[in-house]
């Protein structure tokens, strides 16, 4: 990932029009959102479309964007609620066509088909939603703890309380999983 | 899934190579970069503010004007530098607040619900020590109508506040709206506070104070349906 001074001026650059930065943006960002979305979603296809889903969010709503603000809490906060969204439309989809008894287990089966890493989904699959989240931020993407609590309209504070739980829920499982049987 | 420390495995993931389909991305590219045209940002955030507490007033000001400013003329001078100083404060804070909302990752360290309840208390709180007339004379009838007043001006003053902010994303319709509605309401409170000449304990509490939560669900509940039919 660039740094985010480096974001800054390709995002100012994307609102005055530069098809260079708009492009160099999605190069440089996609990566990244991807891995975010896979944490959260059942199959690589539904992390494509959200992905593109949120470049579409992104660029109607591009001049929302401050100059000198940080980038990545802005394109999170986008891609959050597009994933919220998504939930949301298949959740309503699923329940009127009545297809399913219940819901399938977010992330229970993305560990072998997303590529965000077999460990990795495994471990994150048991987290709360929140938990999850702000731990893919934090500790995957490398995004500074007040850009965390940015892009999740939360506190510093309450980004740290969630990335300890998260901790010492993983802890817990991965002693489970090493202790005797 | 490995044994091992959560760090230890975090730490490989982030440093293990992730791209996206390199189709994928270039279809994106030249999707967004099809006729790619300059945007204007938004205006700063205070600017901003700044419109939605000038709305704030006006509608306020210009309601009571309509209907009379007798409840101002009731009002010693410590009522009144009580009074219309926290509605002031509460309405910057909530106008701050709902700018916050609809420009992506901007600061929310409060959720929008404590900043609604919090200013709610401290209206209580000061009409409580303010006002110690505790009869109910006509207390369903009057109050309705002024609940009615107030609501009617919450909802002009949303209007012009959705003027100013309709360049915005709201990424959380519910906050957001839960926060228009809180300042919406505050106009409404403030013009009955200079309209309204019935001081008594009760009338004041209940009834004026009741047009912000209706105002803020009405808003909250807006931001759900948004988010649910859009």
């Amino acid at each position: 990932m660039q740094p985010d001074t480096d974001l800054r001026a390709l995002m100012v650059r994307y609102q005055q029009g530069d098809q260079t930065a708009a492009t160099a943006l999605v190069h440089t960002v996609s990566g990244p959102l991807h891995r975010f979305f896979l944490v959260h979603t059942v199959s690589r296809r539904h992390a494509d479309d959200l992905l593109q889903e949120t470049w579409l969010r992104i660029h109607r709503a591009r001049h929302t964007y401050r100059p000198g603000e940080p980038v990545l809490p802005w394109i999170y906060a986008i891609a959050r609620h597009v994933r919220v969204d998504h939930y949301r439309r298949v959740h309503r989809i699923e329940t009127r066509e009545q297809q399913v008894e219940q819901l399938p287990e977010v992330a229970q089966n993305s560990v072998g088909r997303s590529g965000a890493g077999p460990d990795l989904a495994a471990l994150l699959a048991g987290l709360p939603d929140s938990q999850r989240e702000v731990i893919t931020m934090l500790k995957v993407l490398n995004m500074p703890i007040e850009e965390v609590a940015r892009a999740t309209s939360s506190s510093v504070g309450s980004v740290k309380q969630k990335a300890h739980r998260a901790y010492v829920a993983l802890r817990e499982r991965l002693a489970g999983a090493k202790g005797p049987k | 899934m490995n044994g091992g420390d959560p760090e230890d495995i975090l730490n490989r993931a982030a440093r293990a190579p992730h791209e996206a389909d390199p189709a994928l991305l270039a279809r994106i590219a030249a999707s967004i970069n099809s006729g790619l045209e300059p945007v204007r940002p938004l205006p700063a955030p205070w600017v901003l503010a700044s419109g939605l507490l000038a709305i704030w007033a006006a509608v306020a000001l210009a309601g009571a004007a309509a209907f009379g400013l007798y409840g101002i003329a009731r009002l010693s001078g410590a009522e009144i530098a009580a009074i219309f100083p926290l509605l002031a404060a509460f309405a910057w804070a909530a106008a701050a607040r709902i700018v916050a909302e609809t420009i992506p990752g901007s600061p929310r360290p409060v959720p929008s619900v404590f900043l609604a309840g919090g200013g709610i208390l401290a209206l209580l709180t000061v009409f409580g020590l303010l006002f110690h007339d505790y009869r109910t004379e006509r207390f369903v009838p009057q109050g309705l109508v002024c609940l009615e007043t107030g609501v009617v001006h919450a909802a002009i003053a949303a209007l012009g506040g959705w003027v100013v902010l309709r360049r915005g994303l709201a990424v959380e319709p519910v906050s957001a709206g839960l926060v228009a509605g809180t300042l919406a309401g505050l106009a409404g409170i403030a013009m009955l506070e200079l309209h309204c000449p019935n001081l008594e304990a009760l009338h004041v509490m209940v009834w004026h104070t009741a047009v912000i939560p209706v105002s803020a669900g009405a808003g909250a509940l807006f931001g759900r349906l948004r988010s649910i039919w859009k």
